[in-house]
């Protein structure tokens, strides 16, 4: 008899754990009293209880958002429709919130998305890269003549969200143990970031601050954003204005040196 | 890096007047899988342990608390790493990408060792996420063996393989797990871990005895033992890493000290984490035993 070479092999066990087809049972041998659909089985329940542990873990206020029944339901569709092709589970559920996006019945509720695009920022600013931070002192070093042409450069955990429904406003509440409000469509940006305790942090942003933050992502210098506040500020300090949006950065801990 | 000394260990023993009461060069003394859940009250309380062997994925990223501590913990206490996603006996092609992470954490930790297992987590870049066992054949074989060597030339070191717990033989194999492990330790100039709980999980799912295994493991091959606890279903059992470790897998590592020595020991607990003290008491339990079976006796 001709052996099933390795490759089939693992094939026809992805095959079951992926789409239970049962051709590897017939390379199974049989021993004592458990057959060998139950042997199998012991590993198709791994791979999804596992699956769905990461998606747990990485969107527990979705979780609690969705309630049993529906994250169940999520779980199993997203399992379904994306077999992990990552390393790392880290990673799995990076694709959950276009999966919420487009397949029913989430996609009539598009803050269910943007929960879980929030969560996934937050991992992200939990384990991104380290970097020295820009400190008051360093600026107070600075030569008075290079200041016009300083350019910030932001921490690698700075991420900024654009969000059209109350979607961060339900987390906290979530997280709070309190029942979230009824979504409500708004139009609202979020800055999230680690600060310098590690800790993950996030704020809501205004226009002013937001097309700063959108100067200094493009490299524009200090100069640039004096004249940027300038033109909207008509006589005021901008300077001072300038400053003090530093100030607050350096302060939160998203400038890097 | 040089060993640490085992003060406990030491103290017990008066001679080592035979091979088997001298700790080898190799040997690191009693350690435990660090786990996020105790970084801090590792860094507060500075538990009395050997060593720690953390999980490689967990610091393959680019930064932030689990980095932090990582290190914080390393300048403590030696370290060994333990993968999951090697997948030495896959028919895909070596990921390069995460050996090139695997190297360069190597290069950041300074680990006594690494490990994986052997076993294979994927094929066809979709990745099941478990350790999934091998046919004992001689294709098997001869692949895993390539690849092996092609891992440890591109690490610069040698690795040990872990057994895993299975709970299905394929018609196709043509030795036992022993044997094939043997096999391939030799030929590809490995180093094994064996994990005493996979020995019994898997002895129970497919009807052979636990002893046969130990016994059948070549001793200049083992340089680590994980010691973990497992799901028992009557029929079968589940390698859950989530509870204590069972009696029958203390029993199992006496003997396992019997055939092997000092060997490197850690107590293993990936899910359903206690506390601290908890993991602690048993790896001092595995240090009493150890104590025990290697110099009263």
């Amino acid at each position: 008899m001709t052996q099933l070479s390795l490759k089939n092999l693992q094939q026809q066990m992805m095959n079951y754990l992926l789409e239970d087809d049962m051709t590897i049972a017939g390379e199974i041998t049989q021993q004592g009293n458990i057959t060998n659909q139950v042997r199998l089985h012991i590993y198709q329940n791994a791979y999804n209880q596992r699956l769905k542990e990461v998606i747990d873990n990485d969107h527990q206020m979705l979780g609690l958002y969705l309630g049993d029944n529906l994250f169940d339901q999520m779980v199993t569709g997203y399992i379904k429709a994306f077999p992990s092709g990552c390393r790392s589970l880290r990673h799995y559920a990076d694709q959950l919130p276009e999966f919420l996006k487009v397949h029913p019945p989430f996609n009539d509720y598009p803050i269910i998305s943007e929960l879980a695009q929030f969560e996934r920022l937050l991992l992200t600013a939990f384990d991104a890269a380290d970097t020295t931070r820009l400190t008051i002192n360093d600026l107070q070093q600075m030569p008075d003549l290079d200041w016009p042409e300083l350019v910030l450069r932001f921490h690698p955990s700075v991420q900024i969200a654009y969000f059209s429904w109350n979607s961060v406003e339900s987390w906290q509440a979530l997280k709070a143990e309190k029942s979230p409000d009824e979504a409500a469509n708004k139009e609202n940006i979020w800055l999230v970031w680690r600060n310098r305790q590690r800790l993950t942090e996030f704020r809501s942003l205004d226009s002013e601050e937001l097309s700063l933050i959108n100067m200094v992502l493009k490299g524009e210098n200090f100069s640039s954003l004096c004249d940027f506040l300038l033109s909207r500020a008509g006589d005021n300090d901008v300077s001072h204005l300038a400053l003090s949006y530093l100030s607050t950065w350096i302060e939160q801990g998203i400038i890097r040196a | 890096m040089a060993h640490k000394e085992h003060p406990e260990i030491r103290g017990h023993m008066p001679s080592f007047s035979s091979n088997k009461s001298t700790p080898p060069e190799h040997f690191l003394g009693f350690g435990l899988g660090l786990r996020t859940d105790h970084f801090q009250e590792v860094l507060d309380t500075r538990p009395k342990l050997d060593w720690f062997e953390v999980v490689s994925e967990n610091f393959m990223v680019d930064g932030g608390k689990p980095k932090h501590y990582l290190h914080a913990v390393r300048e403590h206490y030696p370290m060994v790493m333990h993968g999951v996603s090697l997948s030495i006996g896959s028919t895909d092609p070596l990921n390069m990408d995460y050996l090139r992470q695997l190297k360069s954490l190597t290069n950041e930790l300074q680990p006594e060792w690494l490990s994986d297992h052997l076993c294979w987590t994927g094929s066809d870049h979709t990745n099941s996420h478990d350790l999934l066992p091998l046919p004992y054949n001689e294709e098997a074989l001869n692949h895993v063996v390539d690849r092996i060597k092609k891992v440890q030339d591109f690490l610069g070191r040698q690795i040990l393989l872990e057994n895993v717990s299975s709970y299905v033989t394929y018609k196709n194999s043509e030795m036992s797990e022993w044997q094939f492990f043997n096999e391939i330790a030799k030929a590809a100039d490995c180093h094994i871990l064996l994990d005493i709980n996979n020995i019994y999980v898997s002895a129970r799912n497919h009807g052979f005895k636990a002893e046969d295994y130990l016994q059948g493991i070549d001793t200049d091959r083992v340089r680590q033992f994980h010691l973990a606890g497992h799901s028992d279903y009557g029929d079968y059992v589940i390698d859950t890493h989530d509870h204590p470790v069972a009696d029958p897998v203390w029993d199992l590592y006496h003997q396992a000290l019997k055939r092997f020595g000092w060997i490197s020991t850690m107590i293993e607990r990936d899910d359903n984490i206690p506390a601290l003290d908890e993991l602690l008491a048993e790896v001092k339990k595995a240090r009493l035993i150890a104590n025990d079976v290697l110099v009263k006796a």
